[in-house]
């Protein structure tokens, strides 16, 4: 038989209660916030999933956003195709119709008039702006890509957003492209940061003045309106401008055989645009796939993220009633040792 | 007859002195390191008395306290043990919350906005708005960067404060049981009894055992001597070895902060002893302070460092937004490229502390780059690839992105935090049980103890029933003469 004393009976009465309040005020935490877990060291796995979780989850948001604004970027441009395209094809109505002798000078001006309006049009399509940046300008958004003589001032920039990890798309054509019988229409996926993994990190001493000619891929130092720009070629090369130019001016001299030489120029321009259009309508394609990748992803992530944070309900609620059981025993079972006393009964 | 009287007197009086050590044990009933009394009786010389031998009554040889030194050894052990994870558990606690993004935003979700913030600006490279998000993004990373910094170097410095207070009660302490060992010597002298300051001495040796680990035996000479585990003797006997501490500067310090404080022995040339306490608070906090608050200001710092040097890296290729001469370098408002977002740290150690923007940012929106090359505001590549950042492993050599190198560290912070709360329910529980063990064998049991006063009430009353039958057995006789 082991020996009771009065101190070792209380403190072991005080230790029970303690520990069943003391559970009992962790589950009332949870229950009060109904996560599983209040801080790190309650599931520390757990925390550090749910924190990367919630990383991947705030990215999917932005990329999301980034693709929304790709998008966007790119029905402005596939509009603007679409309305050159309009407009080139009526030029080249026009144009079939002017190239036979049918008509004569009169009306071959009065034609000429129309004409004007539609390299209007087209001017105004290739300066198009979507709030204070132009479209089609390449990297140099915020000057007017074309002059009135149809000469491209931009850049042959080429911007890429990232909609999901590590997938970039093209978000703009630039003027050349679009506008000039011979503009690059590549459309290859630029990687503007395979640079980055180049990128060595450098410590505090190998400062600004070592730059790395290779850090970002084709680049230097040196400013690109060295060598870019206007003095690219722009200016010699046959573009949609001057084939308008060329159709007001065989109209208004009243040239037929000018005319008739211009058919086929239209038709490459067409040709060209039709092109474009079809990329960027691949490029929507594929921002589309991946938003519903995207979306997938968030789902999965915020149920895997529910369930290492969040509390079980019903299991909460039974653990407290139990608790709460225990803790009115304990209470009981307390009562019936420290009430009673061998002096009670000693009268 | 005078044998009778004489019986009864020594019966009296045995039952009088166990009444008195009774009620001692009631009254003590709540007194905290108390063991319970005994008294010890035993018979007196027999005498032979023609050839009969006869018994002469009880005597008083002494008052036992109910006390066993291994479980009280054992009960200073669990407490230096309990006391040491309870520390470790408590201080990791604090450290544990700094980094608790559980409710609420931490570096984590900080970094994950800043490195947003710039594909919102590779979206829209020539919207000074952004650029504006951009700037407090990255502002708050750095704010949040020197808030764990310092909070964790608080922490650090509250030990030292902690460790102060903890080695002046040491000292009171050892001077308290130095006292008790000179009483102690002086009553056993005139062989009084000591139970009581035994007790108390004892007390004071748990209370110890809360700092450190502590080992006590008596000498050949009968001197008791207190020893702290590892480090050396604080008393022997009626003599003390004081402890002191002292403020180190930054190179000699263990943990790398000017100003920490560790341990010697006073007025003694010794190197310093904080580390050598075995369990108990004072080796718990001296670990935590060097070992796991060192480890994760470390690790703060370079995540820091790597964070802004990569960032100035890929930045410093850009060229600023504003319109300049083709091929200029540098105009009025300053550099055009070569720009630093944050400022350059200068040092890995305290980089957390003083990140900051660079001044060229904090002053002009427009030099924040995203341009690869000039005049070019429609260039998102440098804002791509600093947000691209993210997923490139630049921590840890190569190894690690940022998140991850981050994510372990909370982690194992979670995870020591929860090993160290298991470890402090754990010894709490074995500490308890030693605890229990000692009032089992010399707690007062308030209803043995009201049994005893009924049983030697009765044995008093007897016993002068006895001295009064002894007096009327005079009587009778004295009465024969009349």
């Amino acid at each position: 038989m082991s020996r009771v004393s009065d101190n070792s009976s209380t403190a072991s009465i005080k230790f029970a209660l303690n520990k069943t309040k003391e559970r009992l005020e962790d589950l009332q935490l949870k229950g009060s916030t109904l996560k599983k877990a209040t801080r790190p060291s309650d599931d520390p796995v757990g925390n550090v999933e749910s924190l990367a979780i919630g990383s991947r989850v705030s990215d999917n948001a932005q990329y999301l956003k980034n693709a929304d604004y790709a998008t966007l970027h790119l029905s402005v441009a596939e509009k603007s195709l679409e309305e050159i395209t309009d407009l080139l094809v009526k030029a080249k109505e026009i144009a079939i119709t002017q190239s036979s002798d049918l008509y004569d000078e009169n009306t071959r001006k009065a034609v000429a008039n129309e004409v004007i309006q539609l390299r209007n049009m087209a001017m105004s399509i290739a300066n198009k702006r979507v709030g204070q940046k132009y479209v089609f300008g390449g990297f140099k958004s915020l000057t007017k890509p074309f002059d009135d003589n149809g000469v491209y001032q931009g850049d042959k920039g080429r911007s890429t957003l990232e909609i999901a990890k590590d997938f970039f798309v093209p978000i703009n054509l630039h003027g050349a492209e679009i506008f000039y019988a011979n503009g690059t229409a590549s459309f290859k996926q630029p990687e503007p940061i395979n640079d980055v993994n180049n990128f060595q990190k450098s410590d505090a001493s190998d400062t600004a003045n070592d730059p790395e000619p290779n850090l970002i891929q084709g680049s230097t130092r040196t400013p690109a309106s060295k060598k870019g720009g206007a003095e690219d070629g722009f200016n010699d090369s046959s573009n949609i401008f001057t084939h308008l130019d060329g159709l007001i001016v065989g109209l208004e001299n009243n040239d037929a055989t000018a005319i008739q030489g211009l058919l086929e120029k239209f038709d490459d321009d067409v040709d060209r645009l039709v092109t474009l259009r079809t990329r960027i309508g691949s490029v929507v394609n594929s921002i589309d796939r991946s938003k519903n990748i995207l979306e997938a992803d968030n789902v999965s992530a915020a149920d895997r993220k529910s369930k290492l944070v969040d509390a079980d309900i019903a299991e909460l609620f039974s653990d407290i009633s139990r608790h709460q059981n225990v803790l009115q025993t304990s209470y009981k079972a307390s009562q019936a040792m420290l009430n009673q006393s061998l002096i009670d009964f000693l009268r | 007859m005078p044998d009778l009287l004489n019986i009864g007197k020594s019966g009296l009086s045995a039952s009088k002195k166990s009444l008195e050590t009774t009620s001692h044990n009631i009254a003590n009933v709540n007194t905290e390191g108390y063991s319970r009394q005994r008294v010890i009786q035993q018979t007196n010389m027999p005498i032979d008395k023609g050839g009969l031998v006869q018994g002469t009554g009880t005597r008083v040889t002494g008052v036992n306290r109910s006390h066993d030194i291994y479980v009280e050894k054992r009960l200073d052990k669990a407490t230096s043990s309990h006391h040491f994870h309870k520390e470790r558990a408590d201080q990791l606690e604090q450290v544990e919350n700094i980094f608790n993004e559980i409710d609420g935003d931490g570096l984590n979700k900080v970094l994950n906005k800043f490195y947003n913030s710039f594909r919102e600006l590779a979206n829209q490279p020539e919207n000074e708005t952004i650029r504006s998000v951009v700037r407090d993004s990255a502002q708050l990373v750095s704010q949040d960067f020197k808030r764990v910094r310092s909070s964790l170097d608080g922490i650090a410095k509250q030990v030292d404060g902690r460790l102060e207070q903890e080695i002046n009660e040491i000292n009171q302490a050892a001077k308290n049981i130095a006292g008790l060992n000179k009483k102690i010597a002086i009553v056993e002298g005139f062989g009084g009894e000591t139970g009581d300051l035994r007790d108390q001495r004892d007390l004071i040796i748990k209370g110890l055992s809360e700092s450190f680990e502590v080992h006590t035996y008596m000498d050949e000479r009968n001197n008791y001597i207190v020893m702290a585990k590892n480090v050396g003797t604080i008393v022997s006997g009626m003599e003390t070895q004081e402890l002191a501490i002292r403020g180190t500067a930054k190179e000699d310090s263990s943990n790398n902060m000017a100003g920490s404080v560790e341990v010697y022995f006073k007025d003694r040339p010794s190197s310093a002893i904080t580390d050598k306490f075995r369990n108990g608070r004072l080796s718990s906090m001296a670990q935590v302070r060097n070992e796991d608050i060192r480890s994760l200001q470390v690790k703060v710092d370079d995540i820091a460092f790597d964070l802004a040097n990569s960032v100035n890296a890929l930045h410093r290729r850009g060229f600023a937004n504003r319109p300049s001469t083709p091929g200029a370098l540098a105009d009025e408002k300053g550099p055009l490229t070569g720009m630093d977002f944050f400022k350059a740290p200068t040092t890995r150690e305290n980089a957390a502390l003083e990140l900051d923007l660079s001044a060229l940012v904090k002053d002009d929106l427009s030099n924040i780059a995203t341009a690869l090359q000039d005049n070019s505001p429609g260039d998102n590549r440098i804002a791509l690839a600093i947000s691209k950042l993210q997923h490139e492993r630049i921590m840890d050599g190569g190894t690690a992105t940022l998140e991850e190198s981050y994510l372990q560290t909370i982690g194992r912070i979670g995870l020591e935090t929860g090993k160290a709360k298991l470890d402090r329910e754990q010894s709490e529980g074995i500490m308890v049980q030693a605890q229990n063990i000692r009032e089992r064998i010399a707690g007062v049991n308030l209803d043995e103890e009201t049994a005893n006063m009924v049983r030697f009430q009765h044995a008093y009353q007897a016993s002068a029933k006895v001295m009064q039958t002894a007096q009327e057995m005079f009587e009778t006789v004295l009465s024969i003469k009349r």
